[in-house]
């Protein structure tokens, strides 16, 4: 990371001026997973100062499930979009939100989306609780500290707290929040959850 | 043919500003709306000459440098400047991720990553990797987990 003095990159003596270059900011990214259609892009919406934006990237993934053909042993390229925001924390610091592609066999090949990930959010809805079972696996897998969002449309819930909990399997220190990720309010309420979150995390020694 | 009119509020937009890539045509095409494969425009190269570039990876526009190489262009014709090439320079004269660049070129984020590491490497685009957040590496910066949220409370 560059130091407060680290020198100014500095025209040769004599050379004319230039307009000093805009400083690129620094960036983090915090993936957003979940089952399809759970709300992920609702989410980076909500929070991001720019309508989401979409991108894709090929993957090349050894031939596996279902679809296979018996017998053929090659390699299929996919394309697989992603959707993604952001927030300007400062001049110097921009924050990425990654909307993770729905079909989780997917994502989780795509290391450069995972690799140095701040922390994730995974949505979760109380109807079909399971959808959301391979994300949490991944995180934890990856040791990516996450927070986990109870999607409520129209504050339809029927479950506490205690009894998703259990159903999800949920680690006691992993933070939940239940709301409705079309809020902007709630959206804020997660990101601040995660950082506090590996806040504790970081005041807490490793192994 | 008429320049792209990067940065410039479009009035069409709809009580927003218009992300650059609306205000243009798609440029995966040619003149002839014939789409051209993605990998035509990289000149056949699949993989990336250097692989440090990330999707958040922010990268910055070398003014002098990039200006002058698109003087020359225009003088002496492409002169290993792609129209792509070109968009990425006006791009990135405001900072933007890769995947910023890539959305906005509507390709895919490993053909994107070619283009810029040409770029990067003749001079004209400087690149910024992102901060380390790795825990075996120390861990997340507690000074950055405060601006986050610094920030974030704003929202």
């Amino acid at each position: 990371m560059a130091t407060p003095h680290s020198p100014a990159p500095v025209a040769a003596p004599g050379a004319a001026p230039v307009a000093a270059p805009a400083a690129a900011p620094a960036a983090v990214k915090i993936l957003i997973a979940g089952g399809f259609g759970v709300g992920k892009t609702t989410l980076v919406g909500s929070v991001s100062e720019v309508t989401p934006l979409r991108t894709e990237e090929y993957l090349t993934t050894a031939s596996v499930g279902v679809d296979d053909l018996a017998g053929v042993d090659q390699k299929d390229t996919t394309t697989v979009a992603l959707d993604f925001g952001r927030i300007t924390v400062s001049p110097e610091l921009v924050v990425y939100l990654f909307g993770t592609p729905g079909q989780e066999r997917f994502w989780f090949m795509w290391n450069d989306l995972v690799n140095g990930a701040l922390g994730g959010i995974v949505i979760a809805d109380t109807r079909r609780l399971d959808t959301s079972f391979a994300s949490i696996d991944f995180f934890e897998s990856r040791g990516i500290p996450f927070v986990v969002a109870i999607n409520c449309f129209h504050n339809h819930n029927t479950r506490t707290p205690e009894e998703i909990r259990a159903a999800l399997d949920l680690d006691p220190q992993v933070p939940m929040l239940i709301g409705d990720v079309r809020e902007r309010g709630f959206g804020r309420d997660l990101l601040l959850a995660l950082v506090d979150h590996l806040m504790d995390l970081a005041a807490t020694p490793v192994g | 043919m008429v320049g792209p009119h990067i940065g410039e509020e479009d009035p069409r937009a709809r009580g927003r500003t218009p992300h650059w890539s609306e205000l243009e045509e798609p440029y995966a095409e040619d003149e002839t709306g014939v789409m051209v494969r993605p990998y035509t425009i990289t000149r056949g190269r699949t993989a990336p000459e250097r692989d440090d570039l990330t999707l958040i990876t922010v990268l910055t526009t070398a003014e002098e440098e990039a200006d002058a190489a698109l003087a020359r262009g225009s003088r002496a014709g492409a002169r290993g400047l792609q129209p792509e090439h070109r968009l990425i320079l006006d791009r990135c004269r405001r900072p933007a991720a890769v995947a910023e660049v890539a959305a906005g070129l509507d390709l895919p984020v490993s053909v994107t990553k070619i283009l810029l590491g040409d770029l990067v490497a003749q001079g004209l685009l400087k690149a910024r990797a992102p901060l380390s957040v790795a825990r075996a590496a120390g861990g997340v910066d507690l000074g950055l987990l405060t601006a986050v949220r610094e920030g974030l409370r704003r929202l």
